[in-house]
């Protein structure tokens, strides 16, 4: 087991996301790197620790998505030792993910990408920023910031802690919820559904705006690939599940269990990159495929709450299934977010959450895997765990390592495009399509914001310009 | 009466940035002023506005690079704040000031009547594991007096 790739938060509180093009004799791009550079090291790190630590210290893996890490590793431990958690613990696990979905999503949303929703993505620099948008729509800002506390609240009453979690254990959660968790559950729930049904109206008019004004992006940056997520009884869940994959077309190609990931999933090295390119390898081809928001809304058959699946199928209607289009990645989040508040309100509201929360789990020697979605796609975890419970071997396979060849090729596409528009507009378009993906190959980089950022022009790999900012 | 609300923040793994932290355990054992509320955040950011509830004073404590001696304690107005970039590429780029301009709009209930930064010079911000550096180390005491002094209502400039 010798994959690395990984997150250290801590050593990359600085740094530059690069891009490389590498043209032909004519100035054409024929290929495009994103890169970073990525600390290799968790997965050794955990070789030698107590298995029953694991939830705690991956959850540091990530400051943005450390409950998905915190989960899948206590899936993985359960996995391990052979053991279900009893009814309340899935449902408090799953609560508590909810949770840092809605957190996760509504900080993404509306307050990275909010200024670029409230703005456009020309609008004047000293003013497209948190406090700019607050002046010129406080009634969003309000609202998304207030989301976004909710589902925080939520993830620190159940977690224990709003950022990272500790109360998920092999065997189910750790606690139970006493009547004044209940009721404050209770209302944060309520309050957050009712947000988000406001929110969305607003937040897809903007985005509705956002394509109109940039009509570039919907036509070029349309990259048919495959599709990855994790569906129940074939509608979205983003807890727990079968992985699915479709192909460009739509068709389902296969679903399967997180153990089986290996037989499935394929990594390899790339140039200038520590983050590897990953493939699905079926019936013995390679296929470029991407998870996240819009893939989890082209594999799943529907969704199981009403809000959300209303805006499931209004998204359908105007994208089509599959949709290949990166730039809509934000319109399915939204979907997400609000099936996130619906799920959590559903959740609240069923008796089997007062119910034992946790059953003994030993470990005897063996393999322990699991998956969760993570906020921006599929998140595997794999342990080898001994019969002392220590851990032998570990691999993860990261959401966004799996759509590193899918931003190569929208940003091949694009420089193409955007060649002829100037340093500033190919930088700013360059850095939107990065954007799309949202992607969290680091804590500099998961966001939306101006980057730093260089290009580089190679041509036969010599640098022949460069072109950087920040 | 007066209410004063002191918000620590900082990162107790990481070497200077913890001197919010250290200073936010010395200050939960000693007696605060009357009024006075004790919080720690991890970081500042957006989550300051849930931690602010219209207090008369809000004291802020954190490691500061002002580029001042090291172990220096600068007491700064709101006016001196510095602010963050204008485009945070992270939740991380989103200051004290920020929060606070944006709780001026959207809950100005909360905004607290006056704000101190209270800010140790620090030199260290990149490795995990090590403790803080000794000018930091022996400016905690000055950092906690100054703080008391501030939520007791007195001048300190």
């Amino acid at each position: 087991m010798g994959q690395t790739i990984k997150i250290d938060p801590v050593t990359r509180v600085e740094g530059h996301a690069k891009i490389e093009l590498e043209c032909d004799d004519s100035g054409k791009i024929e290929e495009a790197l994103f890169c970073v550079n990525e600390l290799r090291g968790f997965e050794r790190i955990l070789v030698g620790m107590e298995a029953s630590t694991l939830p705690q210290i991956t959850a540091r893996i990530c400051g943005v998505c450390p409950t998905a890490h915190h989960l899948v590793a206590a899936k993985a431990l359960d996995n391990a030792a052979g053991v279900e958690p009893p009814p309340a613990g899935k449902l408090l696990r799953e609560f508590m993910y909810m949770g840092h979905v809605i957190h996760s999503h509504s900080l993404s949303l509306f307050i990275l990408a909010g200024p670029d929703l409230v703005f456009g993505l020309d609008g004047a620099v000293a003013t497209q920023n948190i406090v700019g948008m607050v002046d010129k729509d406080p009634d969003f800002a309000q609202k998304g910031l207030r989301l976004r506390s909710l589902g925080q609240k939520i993830n620190e009453t159940i977690g224990g802690r709003g950022i990272h979690p500790v109360t998920a254990v092999a065997g189910g959660i750790s606690f139970k919820l006493n009547p004044a968790q209940f009721d404050k559950l209770k209302e944060l729930t309520a309050e957050a559904v009712t947000l988000s049904t406001e929110l969305a109206a607003k937040t897809k008019a903007l985005l509705f705006k956002l394509f109109d004004e940039n009509p570039i992006l919907l036509e070029k940056l349309n990259l048919p690939t495959w599709y990855m997520g994790t569906v129940n009884g074939g509608k979205l869940n983003l807890y727990d599940g079968d992985i699915r994959v479709i192909d460009e077309a739509g068709n389902q190609k296969i679903e399967f269990g997180a153990p089986d990931y290996t037989r499935y999933i394929v990594e390899r090295a790339v140039k200038n990159s520590y983050a590897k390119e990953v493939y699905f390898d079926f019936e013995g081809a390679e296929h470029m495929y991407r998870v996240s928001t819009l893939a989890r809304m082209n594999v799943v058959d529907g969704i199981d709450t009403p809000l959300a699946q209303a805006e499931l199928e209004e998204f359908r209607k105007n994208f089509g299934r599959p949709c290949h289009n990166a730039i809509t990645q934000m319109y399915a989040k939204l979907i997400e977010l609000v099936y996130a508040c619906e799920r959590a309100n559903e959740i609240m509201n069923n008796p089997a959450l007062a119910g034992e929360t946790r059953v003994p789990a030993k470990f005897k020697g063996g393999r322990g895997v699991a998956s969760i979605e993570a906020p921006r796609g599929t998140l595997i975890h794999d342990y080898e765990i001994d019969e002392k419970g220590i851990v032998r071997a570990a691999n993860m396979i990261i959401a966004t390592q799996q759509n590193v060849a899918a931003i190569n090729e929208n940003l091949k596409e694009g420089a193409n495009n955007m060649l002829k528009d100037g340093d500033d507009a190919m930088l700013n378009g360059l850095e939107f399509i990065v954007r799309c993906y949202d992607p969290c190959l680091a804590c500099s980089t998961h966001a939306i914001g101006q980057m730093k950022l260089d290009v580089e022009y190679t041509r036969n790999r010599k640098c022949i310009r460069k072109v950087r900012r920040g | 009466m007066r209410s004063t609300l002191i918000v620590c923040i900082g990162n107790d793994l990481v070497a200077d940035d913890a001197v919010g932290h250290a200073i936010h355990k010395v200050l939960t054992d000693s007696s605060l002023p009357e009024g006075a509320i004790l919080k720690f955040l991890g970081l500042g950011g957006m989550d300051l506005l849930e931690a602010i509830n219209g207090e008369d004073l809000l004291i802020v404590v954190d490691a500061v690079q002002l580029g001042g001696d090291v172990g220096t304690v600068h007491i700064l107005s709101w006016e001196q704040l510095p602010s963050m970039e204008p485009r945070p590429v992270s939740g991380h780029g989103i200051g004290v000031k920020e929060a606070i301009e944006v709780a001026k709009r959207i809950y100005p209930e909360r905004v607290p009547g006056d704000i101190r930064l209270v800010g140790v010079e620090g030199i260290c911000f990149n490795k995990v594991g090590h403790p803080l550096t000794p000018e930091v180390q022996r400016a905690v005491p000055e950092a906690v007096d100054v703080i008391l002094r501030l939520a007791a209502g007195e001048t300190v400039s």
